[in-house]
Order: structure tokens, then C-alpha cells, then sequence
């Protein structure tokens, strides 16, 4: 089994049932990841900022930092390996913040809120989430059967 | 408390604090500098000058020339960078294979410093329209507490998780109801033995509640307290403390803050990290 990296603001996709792609210490930014089960194709997005509007040239440049930007780029490329989106599972976890996060720095939620009109526009629809709360968390998908695990910093492990 | 005492007394074995940064400073406050007499100051501290050798060329300090001496370095990189280099250099001593508690790998609290005093100067930009070393320097060391308290917290990491699982503490909350001195506390101990001034000292003790210090106007420590807290909310964080860390929510209106311009911060770190990398291999 190969493990294949997802740094911040990146985008990993493969067809390779011997891969697993992992993105590590999510903290407010989020990880999306989609498989589609027939074709064992599946793609791992984590994305930073919700909206690319903030820096256009630099969404060019790293399309994965932002929620719009990223969410097209993970389907657009899923979809080359011959993925289809009405087999697509969409699995989102990340989001969290900080403690007392009142009125002061909200990204988290902000990259939540982000994500489901992104989701809700274009009719995908999630099938498991875990976000928000105040730990770090590391992401896994498994490209040979789709499951995706996700660890907190808090130590407990489960499948999405 | 027995194990407050012993921390305590750890400290004592700390190793002094390199001189050599301090007289970088004070040589750098005169605008001519002579070349020569830096080179000697620095030369003389030979793991500084190695590690000054290793980043010289890292793009975060942007020279132009190619940097193949430490004379190079006096020349090439100017005042700002040089300063800044010297004092990378030298803290990273403090961070080597340290961290026991806190972290998995070793480098990660190094990585965490080097993140949270990258972004200082991103924020500084904004505030004090310009770069600004001591703050460099008080972000830089602001977690030096937890390369002492690693140990001690490893021996009840169960019990101080718990605490911020299920009972509502902050993990620094919890590691004082435990031990009896929180991280912070015990980096400001450590900068006053090395006797910095108040500015750094309150800096490092506060750097999770700014609004505890009595005095208010102490930028440094509210800068070091926001870039902590972009760097945990981005994912480089200093451990499994994670972000299990208090919102002291004045700190936007204090400097006039907008989520934008934290959020165009985000960006730059994410650049400025990138072009850093031997600056986090030289621990």
C-alpha cells in the first residue's frame, strides 16, 4: 500500500487500489473526500479558505486553498478517471475551531457554511460528515473500497 | 505541589541564552556596522554559524547573491534578515529532540515556533507597518516552556485530557490544576532567568491570555497571542494541545482586524513556509 500525501491547500486523485491518500492536522480547514465505488476512483481535497474571491490570482496558481475553486478541481479530475457524479460518496470532515470562538475569527464554520452552498448548488449531497468541535484531525481514503477514516489529535479513530 | 518544585528547579539546567544574539543586536543598532567584526562575533559561535550556513540561501531571507560564507551572509542578506537569521540560528538549540508530551515528532514544535514567528512579522506588516525582531524573537521562543514541561505533562497526559474532553478546561487550565504551572507561565520563568526584558517575558507568560496582563499595551504579547492562534487554527500546531486553547475575541478590535485580513495572512504563511523549509531543517 502507498501512502500519498495531501498538503494544505492541495488536491490528490487516483485509481490505484494500492494507494491511500492521507492529509494530515486539519485544524479549521477542511478535508472532502469522494470515491465512486464502481469505477474505484477517488479523489482528496483540503482546502483552507472558503472563498477564492479573497485572492483570484492565487486561486489560479493553487486552486486547492479554496472551497469553490477546490470542490471543481476534485469532481473535474475524478471525473477524467471516469467517475460519475451521480455514483459519487462525498465524506467531509474538519471545520474545527478554537475554544469560546465567539465573535472573533469564525473560519471554521465559515469553511462549513462555504462547502454546503457549494454542495447545495450543484446538488451533492454529503454522506457523512465530521466537523467542527476544537481538535485537529487526519484524513484518510482508502482508493481499493472507499473508506475513509479520520483520527483526532484527542487519540480516538473511526470510519466515516 | 512536588512536581512544580522539581519544574522548577529544571529550569536551572537550562542552558544559558546565546550571547551571540544579543550582541548581533547591539552591534546592529550602529548604522555602520563594521563587516569584519560581525564575521568574528558570529564565527565564534560555531553552531549558529553552521546553521546561519544551512539557511543562508532559503528563500524566505530572498538574497539576491548566492550566500557561501558567513561573510556573504554579513553582506548579502541585509540588517532585517540578518537579525532574524542570527536569532533562528540560535534558538533552534533550544528545540532539538525536545518536546516529550506534547508531540510526536520532534521537529514539530520547531516547526510550529518557526511558523508562529513567520506569521508575527505578517501581522507586524499590518500593525506596525513594518518587520519587527523582538517580536520575531518573542514568537520565536513563545512555546520554550513546553520543551521543559514535556516530561511532566507526558506523566499526565491522560489525566490533563480528560480534563479538556470532559470537564471544559483549556488545556492550559488543565495542565495548571495538574502540575501546578502551565507551559506559558514556565517559558516567561525561563525568558526572565535569561533575563529579557518585561515586553518578552509577559509575551511568552501570556501568550494564551493576553487580557490577563496588566499591562494592556503590550503589542508584542498580543501579536505573539494571534499568530499563535492562526497557526493552531491552520493545523501547525505546537502538539497535542492542539486547539484546545481560549478565543480572546478584543484582539480584532484592538488592532482593527477584519477575518479578511487574517484570511490573506493565511495565505502568505502558507507562502512564506514554503520558501522556509531549511529554516525547519536545521533542528
Amino acid at each position: 500500500m502507498s501512502e500519498i500525501v495531501v498538503g494544505i491547500a492541495d488536491m490528490k486523485f487516483s485509481n490505484n487500489t494500492n494507494d491511500v491518500l492521507v492529509t494530515y492536522a486539519l485544524g479549521s480547514c477542511i478535508a472532502v473526500a469522494i470515491y465512486d465505488p464502481l469505477v474505484k476512483v477517488g479523489g482528496l481535497l483540503h482546502f483552507m479558505l472558503p472563498d477564492s474571491t479573497l485572492d483570484i490570482n492565487k486561486a489560479k496558481e493553487s486552486p486547492g486553498m479554496f472551497a469553490d475553486t477546490g470542490v471543481k478541481l476534485l469532481f473535474k479530475s475524478c471525473y477524467t478517471l471516469g467517475a460519475d457524479k451521480k455514483r459519487i460518496i462525498t465524506k467531509v470532515a474538519g471545520g474545527a475551531s478554537i475554544l469560546d470562538n465567539t465573535n472573533y475569527f469564525r473560519i471554521g464554520e465559515k469553511n462549513i457554511m462555504a462547502l454546503r452552498k457549494i454542495f447545495w448548488k450543484n446538488n451533492v449531497f454529503i454522506d457523512r460528515e465530521d466537523t467542527g468541535k476544537n481538535y485537529n484531525r487526519t484524513v484518510r481514503l482508502e482508493i481499493a473500497g472507499g473508506s475513509v477514516f479520520v483520527k483526532s489529535s484527542e487519540g480516538f479513530k473511526c470510519e466515516l | 505541589m512536588i512536581m512544580m518544585d522539581k519544574i522548577l528547579k529544571s529550569i536551572d539546567h537550562i542552558p544559558a541564552f546565546p550571547i551571540t544574539i544579543m550582541k548581533v543586536r547591539e552591534m546592529l543598532r550602529d548604522e555602520d556596522y563594521s563587516v569584519n567584526a560581525m564575521v568574528n562575533l558570529i564565527k565564534y559561535d560555531q553552531a549558529m554559524a553552521a546553521n546561519i550556513m544551512k539557511m543562508g540561501n532559503s528563500a524566505y531571507f530572498g538574497s539576491r547573491q548566492r550566500i557561501g560564507t558567513l561573510r556573504d551572509a554579513v553582506i548579502y542578506l541585509g540588517r532585517n534578515n540578518l537579525i532574524r537569521i542570527v536569532q533562528t540560528a540560535g534558538v533552534s538549540r533550544f528545540f532539538k529532540h525536545k518536546g516529550r508530551g506534547y508531540v510526536e515528532k520532534a521537529n514539530e514544535l520547531w516547526e510550529h515556533s518557526v511558523a508562529v514567528a513567520l506569521m508575527s512579522q505578517i501581522l507586524s506588516r499590518k500593525v506596525l507597518k513594518g518587520e519587527d525582531d523582538k517580536l520575531y524573537l518573542a514568537a520565536l521562543l513563545h512555546d520554550v516552556g513546553k520543551t521543559v514541561m514535556g516530561e511532566f505533562v507526558y506523566d499526565s497526559f491522560e489525566e490533563i485530557s480528560r480534563m479538556v474532553a470532559e470537564e471544559g478546561y483549556s488545556f492550559l487550565e488543565a495542565e495548571k490544576k495538574v502540575i501546578g504551572i502551565d507551559h506559558a507561565e514556565l517559558g516567561g520563568k525561563i525568558a526572565e532567568k535569561w533575563n529579557f526584558p518585561k515586553e518578552i517575558v509577559d509575551a511568552l507568560t501570556y501568550h494564551h491570555r493576553p487580557d490577563y496582563m496588566e499591562q494592556n499595551n503590550n503589542v508584542t504579547a498580543w501579536l505573539v497571542y494571534l499568530a499563535d492562534q492562526v497557526c493552531m487554527l491552520m493545523g501547525v500546531t505546537g502538539g497535542f494541545d492542539g486547539l484546545a486553547h481560549r478565543g480572546v475575541s478584543d484582539v480584532m478590535h484592538k488592532f482593527e482586524f477584519y477575518e479578511k485580513d487574517l484570511e490573506q495572512g493565511m495565505i502568505t504563511l502558507t507562502e512564506d513556509l514554503e520558501h522556509a523549509k531549511d529554516v525547519l531543517g536545521i533542528v
